[in-house]
């Protein structure tokens, strides 16, 4: 068989990552092919389902990318999302899975090298977890 | 509604996805994709063949849902709604799956890629059949705009706006109008004097009907959108009344305390009841509160009797705060330049004969600290060095790019020198010679033509021998080490951000690209648009200018600004939050969430009783969907990102991978 | 030449292309004001345009190099000029190709574990009638270094530390004849093996003693430490960063005056390397009756004396004139009877330009803690 790849499910905010994503595309920086990218306007719609739903049905990980803080397009999304996302990583952690499987990032519109870096990183941290077995959509 | 029938369509771009992306594959595999009823591939779907394609099949295959794989839905999504519209279905109905930014140009594995680019593509349909037209409103627009900075940049936009016929408020944080270029001597490649041309339009702007002029003013909130601003205007208290003071000056000599000109960057003194400069627009004093003895202690008042008949002295004046209404907004903050104590190697701070290019402006301007004399120590310089690149082109500074005006700027200062000090030995110190624009390699000519040295080497030192400079530099075409001795040593220091751009920034949401100015809405083609409608860029604080550039980037921000207000209806966002009543609960954590206060709380009678319902203002609503994270009932949803759409997605997204 | 060498010389290349040849490097360069064949930017574009391999063979003037990173600190692209430098001085290292005197360096290091050829037996000889702990009954280390251990002018700044961190009340230690080389010149000088095997050695022996601190009296090896020893752990002082606060908190305090016009020359590893420029003024300017100078040339802007990069032992390969010679002359110009220094090899050679200059009369050279242990009785 071949090596794992895993299965990453990445929600970008319309205005910062989304943007930083084409233009890493328009700079052709490349990437591994482990991420799919499902645009939200801002990261402060993620709701927490997002994520167990993702993970429950065959993500191997979650990415959650917006503006920087202070920088969000609709003042204080990020902040929402950012809190939102730390209630996120107890909860993995109570259910028994390893809350290395979400990761938030803040990537602006100028950063499309950034995120080709975080892709990557994400993309090693959650090869290590390896694919994410204990959370099949019949216990919950 | 109807039985859903998904068309989809996937772009070639060429061979820009093509080449990395097996779209026969990937047609073969949408057509097999729950609700398609079609799946086309070709080569350029944004041309006009390939837009009629998706029309004709629109009304061909009775299809009510498109998907189009190509671009990002950030440069096409427009375009493609529009097709729909055109071919009578509702443009919301449209989704575009991303394969080309986020799929074939980071990618190199065709089969992977490919794999990939299919689990976009069925992501997309499962959203896409799920999608609801939905409708969108207009509102009336004011017909009127609002130019930050009165910089040549905003005096440009600012005429251009209020000659069409829309009123204008131009807001300027200083006393005057006139900006950076007020302060240069000449202008290249032209050698204009550049006072000269400016004033001639700096009295337009205080003359023109349509132009509200607040000086010493800074805007301190923004709320609203496109068409609707609302603008809060901070007024500084001058301590002078605008309407009242003639510009007289009788006051002047009666005023005992003197402070650092900060028009001729502190070169020389003024009193601290001043004018900036004799042309300046409004023609109206200012008194400094950090220096006047009656603000800062409550001392003083000399100055308030000698203008009795006028009674245009307050100094009880008190800031004021004025909202106004505006459609558009146009930022034309302008730039710093370049502190170069921050290369300490350079002697700046430490020698006061080594000076900015700026400061050099007014030695040589005639309205400078010199009259026009470049001296210094009250000596004229016989040895003259420039120092190109100060503070760009430099990681050292964190300011990676080219600053576009140093190199022409130090060919006019060499050129002034020579012209004022014929028998002064000048020399330049370069990296590269940028003289792209139009007249710049002959004016560069012209200058090296009258005997001015032009040496190959970033200088790397400056040091005292004496009572003169040392310039240290590697002459990179001798290859050998240099010392030049001088008596002025000038930086051409390059531009920088504003220090207070983030405060601006927040205000107007306005995102900065990676050297710190403000980023445009795309670098190519919307060059003077930002990422927020009806906010447009102009001059320096997008990225240094020279002046030719800063004036046509302000017409065209200009123009830009109009189209609003003369269309006076904008389209507001569809894609808002939208309350199922019924399953309400009345809990209020959407209305603590929402940044605009677009939701309310209201009596609404369900079933017969009255209880508290969310209720969304369409119009104030931009659409960021907190709420609906936020609503533990799923009542609120964001149209067009409805948590049934997105968990759509993600199923799709999970199962292709079993 | 071997594989690993032709590997090393090839890939040093990459992180050059960045280069736009504006000089800054060579125009910054102190060793070039003296000899005139070295030419930083040149050799980097020679690099840039070779196919690599023997490139390093053909360069006896890369040993004029003194490591002082003026060249890396203004580079407009952050091309790291010393750092090829030291890779390619680490291709003749491992062929064998170095000057007598650096091998002789190398042979010691390996030998004896100090690059001066003497044994370790001598290493405390300086603590001799002080009553110096071992680290074993204390928690602050004391790190030497071999140049202040074993040269007898040098010895004389041990002995003011030790004297004055006694005098704060600070529990420190050494670790008497068992200290080795930290080896920051070693890895200059290009033998990166020996430097890896000194660091292992240092970590493990350090890892042996509680260590709350290291005090370091060489920027030398404070430097190392501080950047190299990346899994050290340990946090690790300059002795003139500990001494403003031990001021502060009035654990030092100074009863004698110090009479003299003192100036300051910034060691280049401890201001332009690691931005240490005003603890050790703040040091002078706190002593009683000193009337502190500045020259024109400071902080940033400091002239590297040519004692780093294992100019120590080995002199430029074509030379008009000392750097040293220059700053001393820029410290009488400015008016300074006292030209103090917080480094051993800075105070090595500007003494010797002092000697040679037969200027004995007219300036002296002193560590800082040397006049900070005068004050103090």
């Amino acid at each position: 068989m071949s090596e794992f790849e895993p299965n990453i499910v990445a929600f970008l905010c319309n205005w910062c990552s989304y943007a930083g994503a084409d233009l890493t595309g328009t700079t052709r920086t490349h990437y591994p092919p482990t991420v799919k990218v499902i645009r939200v306007m801002c990261t402060g719609r993620v709701n927490p389902l997002f994520v167990l739903q993702a993970l429950r049905q065959g993500a191997d990980g979650v990415l959650i990318s917006g503006c920087h803080p202070g920088e969000c397009h609709y003042l204080k999304g990020n902040f929402l999302a950012r809190r939102r996302f730390l209630l996120m990583k107890n909860l993995l952690e109570y259910i028994g899975i390893n809350p290395s499987r979400i990761r938030m990032s803040w990537v602006s519109a100028s950063e499309g090298k950034k995120f080709a870096d975080v892709i990557t990183e994400v993309t090693e941290d959650i090869k290590k977890l390896g694919p994410l077995k204990s959370f099949k959509r019949e216990i919950l | 509604m109807s039985k859903t029938r998904v068309g989809v369509y996937i772009c070639h771009c060429g061979v820009n996805i093509k080449s990395t992306v097996d779209v026969t594959k990937l047609t073969e595999f949408a057509s097999k994709l729950p609700h398609v009823s079609v799946a086309k591939d070709y080569i350029y779907l944004c041309s006009d063949p390939g837009q009629e394609l998706i029309k004709n099949d629109i009304n061909e295959f009775n299809l009510n849902r498109i998907v189009v794989a190509a671009c990002s839905p950030r440069m096409h999504e427009p375009t493609f709604r529009k097709a729909l519209r055109s071919a009578g279905i509702n443009p919301y109905c449209l989704e575009i799956a991303n394969i080309r930014e986020h799929c074939s140009w980071v990618h190199e594995d065709i089969e992977k890629a490919t794999k990939k680019a299919e689990s976009i593509l069925a992501a997309t349909v499962a959203k896409a059949s799920l999608l609801e037209p939905l409708e969108e409103k207009e509102v009336d627009v004011i017909p009127t705009a609002l130019v930050l900075g009165g910089g040549i940049a905003g005096i440009q936009a600012a005429l251009d706006i209020a000659d069409t016929g829309f009123k204008v408020y131009l807001v300027e944080k200083d006393p005057s109008i006139g900006g950076h270029m007020m302060q240069l001597d000449k202008t290249f490649p032209t050698l204009d004097c550049s006072a000269c041309i400016l004033t001639p339009k700096m009295s337009d702007v205080g003359n023109h009907p349509n132009i509200e002029l607040l000086t010493y003013s800074e805007i301190t909130n923004v709320g609203g959108y496109v068409g609707n601003f609302k603008v809060t205007i901070k007024k500084k208290p001058r301590y002078i009344i605008e309407d009242k003071c003639n510009g007289c000056g009788n006051c002047i000599s009666y005023c005992p305390i003197e402070m650092p000109d900060p028009f001729n960057l502190n070169l020389s003194k003024t009193k601290c009841l001043y004018i900036p400069f004799p042309q300046a627009v409004p023609a109206c004093f200012v008194i400094d509160p950090d220096y006047c003895r009656y603000t800062l202690n409550r001392e003083c008042k000399q100055c308030e009797p000698v203008c009795k008949e006028l009674g245009a002295i307050d100094l009880k004046q008190k800031e004021q705060f004025i909202e106004v209404d505006v459609g558009t907004i146009i930022v034309a903050t302008g730039f710093d330049t370049f502190d170069p104590t921050l290369k300490p190697e350079l002697g700046y701070g430490l020698y006061p004969n080594v000076i900015t290019g700026l400061e050099f402006e007014r030695l040589s301007s005639a309205s400078g600290p010199t009259t026009g004399d470049v001296m210094i120590n009250g000596k004229k310089p016989k040895n003259v060095v420039f120092i190109h690149c100060v503070g760009s082109r430099d990681k050292t500074v964190g300011n990676e790019y080219c600053s576009r005006v140093c190199c022409m700027y130090t060919a006019k200062q060499a050129h002034l020198i020579k012209d004022k000090i014929p028998d002064a030995k000048v020399t330049v110190f370069y990296i590269d010679v940028r003289a792209f624009g139009k007249g710049f390699e002959e004016f560069y000519d012209r200058v090296k033509q009258e005997g001015i040295i032009y040496r190959r080497g970033n200088v790397a030192e400056v040091y005292k021998r004496g009572e003169k400079l040392v310039v240290k530099a590697e002459d990179t075409l001798l290859g050998q080490l240099v010392e030049v001795e001088t008596d002025l040593v000038v930086l051409a220091v390059g531009m920088v951000p504003r220090a207070d751009s983030n405060t601006v920034n927040n205000l107007l949401k306005l995102s900065q690209s990676s050297d710190k100015f403000l980023l445009e809405a795309h670098p190519k083609l919307r060059p003077v648009d930002t990422a927020s409608d009806g906010i447009f860029l102009a001059g320096c604080c997008q990225g240094p200018k020279d002046i030719p550039d800063t004036v046509a980037q302000a017409s065209a921000a200009a123009s830009k600004a109009c189209i609003p207000l003369s269309q006076g209806k904008v389209r507001t966002e569809a894609q808002v939050a939208q309350v199922n009543d019924l399953l309400c609960r009345g809990c209020g954590f959407c209305v603590e969430v929402c940044p605009y206060d677009a939701i309310e709380l209201k009596p609404t009678v369900i079933a017969g009783e009255t209880v508290d319902v969310a209720s969304v203002n369409e119009v104030l609503c931009k659409g960021c969907g907190a709420c609906v994270a936020a609503c533990l009932s799923g009542a609120i949803q964001q149209k067009s990102f409805t948590d049934e759409q997105l968990l759509s997605m993600i199923a799709s997204l999970g199962e292709s991978y079993e | 030449m071997s594989e690993e060498a032709e590997r090393l010389a090839y890939i040093l290349r990459d992180p050059l292309f960045p280069c736009i040849q504006c000089g800054k490097c060579t125009g910054s360069c102190p060793i070039s004001v003296i000899s005139p064949h070295f030419n930083i930017r040149k050799l980097l574009y020679e690099i840039l345009n070779s196919e690599g391999e023997d490139i390093a063979q053909k360069k006896e003037m890369l040993w004029d190099c003194s490591t002082c990173t003026t060249c890396v600190v203004r580079c407009p692209k952050e091309v790291d000029p010393a750092d090829l430098i030291i890779s390619m001085r680490s291709v003749l290292v491992e062929d064998g190709q170095v000057p007598p005197k650096i091998r002789d360096v190398l042979k010691s290091i390996s030998i004896r574990g100090n690059p001066w050829n003497i044994g370790q037996e001598k290493r405390s000889e300086w603590a001799e009638g002080l009553e110096i702990k071992s680290i074993a009954d204390a928690e602050i280390l004391y790190y030497v270094g071999c140049t202040v251990a074993f040269d007898p002018r040098l010895q004389k700044i041990a002995k003011a530390l030790a004297k004055t961190l006694a005098k704060a009340g600070i529990n420190f230690g050494t670790l008497g004849n068992d200290e080795v080389c930290c080896g920051n010149e070693i890895r200059r000088m290009g033998d990166i093996w020996s430097f890896d095997a000194l660091k292992e050695m240092n970590i493990e022996m350090f890892k042996q003693f509680p260590i709350k601190q290291i005090i370091t009296s060489s920027p030398h090896c404070y430097n190392t430490f501080k950047n190299e020893y990346t899994e050290l752990g340990i946090e690790v002082k300059h002795y003139t960063q500990i001494i403003p606060d031990l001021i502060k908190k009035k654990k030092l305090s100074f009863s004698k005056k110090f009479e003299k016009t003192v100036t300051y020359h910034d060691p280049c590893f401890l201001g332009r390397q690691n931005q240490i420029f005003d603890e050790p003024r703040d040091i002078l300017k706190s002593i009683p009756s000193l009337n502190f100078v500045e020259m024109d040339r400071t902080r940033e802007r400091a002239l590297c004396c040519e004692g780093g990069g294992g100019r120590m032992w080995i002199e430029a390969y074509e030379t008009m004139e000392r750097t040293a010679t220059i700053r001393v002359k820029e410290a009488l110009d400015c008016g300074a009877e006292i030209l103090a220094t917080a480094c051993p090899f800075c105070l090595l050679t500007l003494e010797d330009a002092v000697k040679s200059g037969e200027l004995e009369d007219k300036i002296q050279i002193l560590d800082i803690v040397e006049i900070v242990s005068q004050v103090i009785d």
